[in-house]
């Protein structure tokens, strides 16, 4: 009988490595905007610092999750393209990198200061490198999308899960991720004494509606193509719709994690869509909706984790 | 250090391959809990204290004892029971040297009903050649399950090759079952029945070997004539096999003979009847004429081994206790009767035995009625044991002597019959790993200080090479040590005694299907059916079965072995556990008359709803077999006393038990 | 000489479950407590007195075009010319992604030593000419190990003659053990 070897650790090194990718995406965004409009230099700033942290944790705890973490170093002698967690791994630390560059191109010049101090850095890494901004957002870019999708790929390759076996699991974990990172900066910005402007929270919610409607028309067609498919991958749907993770999977992410949120975002944002009215900006509401947004992603990679390891061909 | 055993491909018993004990026997050597010193108990029997002695002290103590007791109640105050090992012969040899008459050895738990029905009916114990058999019947013998010798081989081999036709009779859905080509969940206790009814069918339908039972055979007219009442319509009602199949059954059964037979299997502890339903085994075999042929039950040839003369001893002069020339005069004097012995002992009568010393053995496990096995521990003054670990008996025991395993001593050589038997001898591999010895070297420790030691002047080399000395070998004792066995040439061997001059080792010189001999001491000449007694409703009969990972009930603390069956469970049909409201999983107490048990229910649908049934050797009490000990429940606690009238043997198999939420 | 390419070929039919080849396993291969590198399947079906049992030896496959070594991130998992998967210890870094893409559940983690663990064939036997132990101590002879690059093998004339499957080659895994009918 097939167990459990991917547990928590694993679930939340995808969820986390998804949050950073979402994060670097938001801000790599918000840096495009913010060529027009001002008002999105915070949104970029924010994420941009926030963004390196989640991905470092989740590799630790990748790492941790090893049998023999301190072989870890062993990933990076090769370069396996076919496994994706060769690619990832090599993703994962490139990204990381890209994330802490474009932090360092953020923090104004004190910060820098004092930071090189206490970690007894060379002074001489007291660089500005704001310049680089633009250049350092596109070079991430792709790499963030990368991740993000990466995380699905890890589990959408495995031939042997038919729970897993589809792209629609990439795609699934990407827009799932990049929600997620829209999620924490709202919650962030949410939480901060100084109220977020009517453009950053429109902007932040029209992008969650667009991605969470993106995500749910990917779990649409997993279901519908997963009961038109062959019988072990309907069989493995059972987990799902008459199985252990039945309420996990539509109450707790569906129903609490994506369509809720997605509710909620429309009806802050009714007004401002089909007119020039000011859009409704609750702040509970908005730190309900954005930790909605993160547990429903939390969830869908604790169900794909666990179900798609009992999945198996009979 | 043994890395890992591999079998010997030189052995045509063992033909290349080794059981799942036989892998796993290496860790006998390397159990940590093994004894690994002599001991003396410090506590209470039972209580597990022990104190650590050199084989000095152990031998004089040992001898003490024994002496005293020699002195208070007669050399026979002392029993010895010992089973089945190459160096019982020289446990044995104490004991009657030390003058007791009182030897008890396994049988009467094992397979002594058949051995004399074969004996009384052909004056030999034959084997059944599975390999070349055509068809095959076999009740109860679970082949394929509980043991795994050559038969289990040659009869996968030759069943799954679509060869052999294998009929099997069982209350439970065994492996054996599941891979015979037709399984019948008979009545427990009606066998005789059904095979009443296959001779009644062969005979009426003049299926017989009419030219074998004239030339070989006698009583076969009364035998015409008292089964005639066994009518295939009777016998489907008693055993719930539809009289169409028997009738089929004995049509394919005589249609296949010479090559046909039913196998009488090996433990045959069943029933109070079952001597008698072994000899209508026997009968049955006798008619079709598949003696002595190819594919039939064919006498054990024998490969003579010299014998070491060593300074012969007085007959003791008491009685046995168990009293086997009034009881069992029929059976095998020097095995003992060992539940009517244990009857005996319990009573005093005709004399108080207080010592016992034991070799290899676990009465506690072994013996039906744990209770009075309990009693019999508690009522004697001195308790030794021979063994490799500490069983449950040793557990109670005052003096443990800690044996040598079969991988670190060397054992007497032996022949293994059959009907193309080999001599073997057994070599240590290691050196002992703990301070243990080798059986012979303990019984002449203890033999010395009782000064016996001149009737064990002898050394394990010498005994050998008395006893390979007559082989066709250059150098005997060289070859064995090279090769491990010596295979007589030419292979098997069929039809000696099938020459009409041929005086079989019984009282007429013939095969005997009518027994005057039976007749003489008041047992039915010809087998008898009794219809068993049924258990009264809201009872179980309670079944009791093995697996071949474990050796009876010695092995079940091996690490190796123990996660294929960490614990025993009773096996109940979920339609009779729905009536009493138990799940499967839940904890259940099984009691009979006897005792009871704790372990935890298995519902299944492959047993009779009439019936329950456990894995013998769990639930122990002994603290040193960590894995085993208090794990699933003891099946000797439940059992009840009770024994075959012919032979001894006890019958196993005729418990009633309750089972309710535990 | 030809290239090898070592198969195993079972005939269930033969299997009674009596567990020889784990133990035998566990001794050759040293496998640590509580795990074993080949199982027996175990189907029954039906209710009293219509019953049926059957057993199903099982280990690594040895796949053609291996799920597990194709996902390994550092090469520890591979296939060696003769068609034998193996796990290199020293490589291994314990990610376990093998075993979740093993659609035989044929690999288990070795906690002692933080790698992933599974039936290796016996390769140490079959280069020195010995049949894998599971195969030499078998009472009913339920495997057949050879090669089935020699049409004179026992296995290719297995083959040849009787009806076979593999489980779940809809996997494209291509698994090299074969169930004889």
């Amino acid at each position: 009988m097939p167990h459990i070897e991917w547990g928590f650790l694993i679930v939340n090194y995808l969820f986390l490595g998804g949050l950073s990718a979402g994060l670097f995406f938001v801000s790599a965004f918000a840096l495009y905007l913010q060529q027009k409009d001002p008002a999105y230099e915070r949104l970029a700033r924010y994420s941009a610092l926030l963004a390196p942290w989640p991905v470092a944790l989740g590799s630790s705890l990748l790492i941790l999750d090893l049998g023999n973490w301190y072989r870890f170093y062993v990933l990076f002698l090769h370069f396996r393209w076919q496994s994706p967690m060769s690619i990832g791994s090599w993703l994962l630390v490139l990204f990381t990198g890209i994330t802490l560059v474009y932090l360092w191109s953020w923090l104004p010049q004190d910060h820098r200061t004092g930071l090189l101090r206490r970690l007894k850095l060379p002074p001489s890494l007291n660089r500005e490198l704001s310049h680089l901004r633009p250049l350092l957002a596109a070079i991430g870019f792709p790499f963030s999308i990368g991740v993000a999708i990466y995380t699905g790929v890890l589990l959408g390759a495995v031939q042997a899960r038919p729970f897993w076996n589809t792209n629609l699991v990439a795609q699934m974990f990407l827009f799932s991720a990049l929600s997620s990172g829209c999620a924490v900066l709202i919650l962030v910005l949410s939480l901060r004494p100084k109220l977020l402007e009517p453009a950053q929270i429109r902007f932040l919610y029209m992008l969650d509606i667009f991605l969470i409607t993106l995500e749910f028309f990917i779990v649409l067609p997993y279901l519908i193509h997963g009961q038109l498919s062959v019988q072990a991958v309907r069989d493995s749907l059972e987990l799902i719709l008459g199985g252990p993770f039945t309420v996990a999977f539509w109450l707790l992410f569906l129903g609490l994690g994506l369509l809720l949120p997605l509710l909620i975002e429309i009806f802050e944002t009714v007004p401002a869509l089909f007119s020039k009215a000011e859009i409704h900006h609750n702040r509970r509401l908005a730190v309900l909706n954005a930790a909605l947004v993160l547990f429903g992603g939390y969830m869908l990679r604790y169900i794909f984790v666990y179900a798609g390891q009992i999945s198996a061909f009979r | 250090m043994i890395r890992k055993l591999d079998p010997n491909p030189k052995n045509p018993k063992s033909r290349g391959m080794l059981c799942a004990r036989g892998n796993a026997g290496l860790l006998q050597v390397y159990d940590p809990k093994r004894i690994k010193k002599p001991l003396i108990r410090a506590g209470a029997r039972g209580e597990g204290k022990w104190r650590e002695v050199s084989w000095d002290e152990a031998f004089d103590y040992t001898a003490n004892k024994l002496k005293e007791i020699k002195l208070k109640h007669g050399p026979q105050g002392v029993l010895w029971s010992s089973t089945e090992a190459f160096a019982e012969v020289f446990f044995k040899n104490l004991g009657l040297a030390f003058g007791s008459p009182n030897i008890v050895r396994h049988p009467t738990l094992c397979l002594a009903s058949v051995n004399l029905a074969y004996s009384v009916t052909f004056g030999a114990v034959p084997s059944f050649d599975l390999q070349n058999a055509n068809y095959v019947i076999m009740a109860g013998a679970n082949r394929f399950e509980s043991f795994i010798t050559p038969d289990t081989m040659d009869l996968i081999d030759s069943t799954m090759n679509r060869k052999t036709r294998l009929v099997y009779l069982d209350p439970r859905f065994t492996v054996t079952a599941a891979k015979a080509d037709e399984w019948y969940p008979i009545k427990p206790g009606s066998d005789l029945a059904f095979i009443l009814a296959l001779v009644h069918v062969i005979i009426a339908e003049g299926r017989h070997d009419k030219e074998f039972v004239k030339t070989y055979c006698q009583g076969f007219d009364q035998l015409a004539e008292h089964v005639k009442k066994y009518s295939p319509e009777w016998a489907g009602n008693e055993t719930e096999i539809a009289a169409a199949n028997i009738v089929r059954i004995a049509r394919e059964f005589s249609d296949a003979a010479p090559r046909a037979l039913f196998y009488s299997g090996r433990r045959s502890s069943w029933y109070r009847n079952d001597f008698q339903m072994r000899r209508a085994q026997a009968i049955l075999n006798a008619i079709v004429g598949n003696w002595d042929k190819q594919g039939g039950v064919v006498p054990n040839s024998k490969i003579a081994l010299g014998e070491f003369l060593y300074l012969p001893w007085d007959d003791p002069e008491a009685p046995r206790i168990d009293e086997m020339d009034k009881n069992f005069p029929l059976a095998a004097k020097s095995d003992g009767a060992y539940l009517k012995l244990r009857e005996n002992v319990l009573a005093a009568n005709p004399y108080p035995v207080k010592g016992w010393m034991i070799c290899k053995q676990d009465p506690l496990s072994a013996l039906p009625d744990q209770s009075k096995t309990m009693r019999m521990v508690e009522q004697m003054d001195f308790i030794a044991t021979i063994d490799i670990q500490m069983s449950d008996t040793a557990w109670y025991a005052d003096v443990v002597l800690p044996e040598s395993t079969y991988l670190e001593r060397q054992d007497p050589v032996e022949v293994l019959a059959g009907i193309w038997p080999v001599v073997v001898m057994r070599q240590p591999v290691v050196k002992p790993v703990h301070d243990t010895k080798p059986c012979l070297d303990i019984v002449q420790g203890i033999a010395k200080r009782l000064d016996l030691g001149m009737y064990f002047d002898y050394t394990i080399d010498q005994w050998n090479e008395a006893a390979v000395k007559e082989l066709p070998l250059d150098a005997p004792m060289d070859y064995l040590r090279n090769h491990g066995v010596y295979t007589p040439p030419g292979g098997p061997n069929y039809g000696a005694t099938l020459n009409p001059d041929h005086r079989f080792v019984t009282q007429s010189g013939k095969i005997e299907i009518f027994s005057d001999r039976l007749k003489e001491f008041g047992h039915d000449p010809l087998p008898v059916y009794q219809p068993p007694e049924q258990p009264p409703a809201g009872s179980f009969r309670m079944l009791v079965g093995r697996k071949a990972y474990f050796t009876h009930a010695n092995s079940s603390s091996n690490p190796w072995l123990l996660d294929f069956a960490p614990e025993n469970f009773l096996w109940i049909n979920p339609k009779s556990a729905s009536h009493a409201g138990i799940a499967d999983g839940e904890l259940v107490e099984v009691s009979s008359s006897a005792g009871s048990a704790k372990l935890r229910a298995r519902l299944t649908e492959h047993i009779r709803p009439d019936c329950v049934s456990m894995l013998h050797g769990f639930g122990k009490r002994s603290q040193w077999l960590t894995r085993a000990y208090n794990r699933g429940g003891n099946d000797a606690a439940v059992l009840e006393n009770g024994w075959d009238g012919v032979s001894g043997n006890a019958a196993m198999h005729e418990t009633f038990v309750k089972v309710r939420k535990a | 000489m030809s290239q090898k390419r070592y198969i195993l070929v079972i005939d269930s039919r033969k299997c009674i479950n009596c567990k020889a080849c784990i133990v035998a396993c566990r001794a050759e291969n040293r496998v640590p407590l509580g795990h074993s590198r080949d199982r027996i399947n175990e189907e029954r079906r039906g209710s009293f007195p219509v019953l049926l049992a059957t057993f199903e030896p099982e280990q690594c496959h040895h796949c053609e075009n291996p799920s597990c070594v194709r996902v390994c991130p550092t090469g520890a998992s591979h296939r060696r010319d003769d068609g034998i998967v193996l796990v290199t210890d020293d490589t291994c870094i314990g990610c376990r992604y093998c075993m979740v893409s093993c659609p035989y559940n044929a690999r288990f983690f070795r906690e002692d030593r933080g790698v992933v663990e599974k039936c290796s064939l016996c390769s140490h036997r079959l280069d020195r000419g010995e049949l894998p132990a599971c195969v030499q101590t078998c009472p009913s002879k339920v495997r057949a190990c050879g090669d089935i690059a020699d049409p004179e093998s026992e296995v290719s004339r297995l083959l040849d003659k009787r009806e076979y499957r593999v489980k779940n080659p809809q996997t494209g895994n291509a698994p090299q053990i074969y169930y004889l009918l």
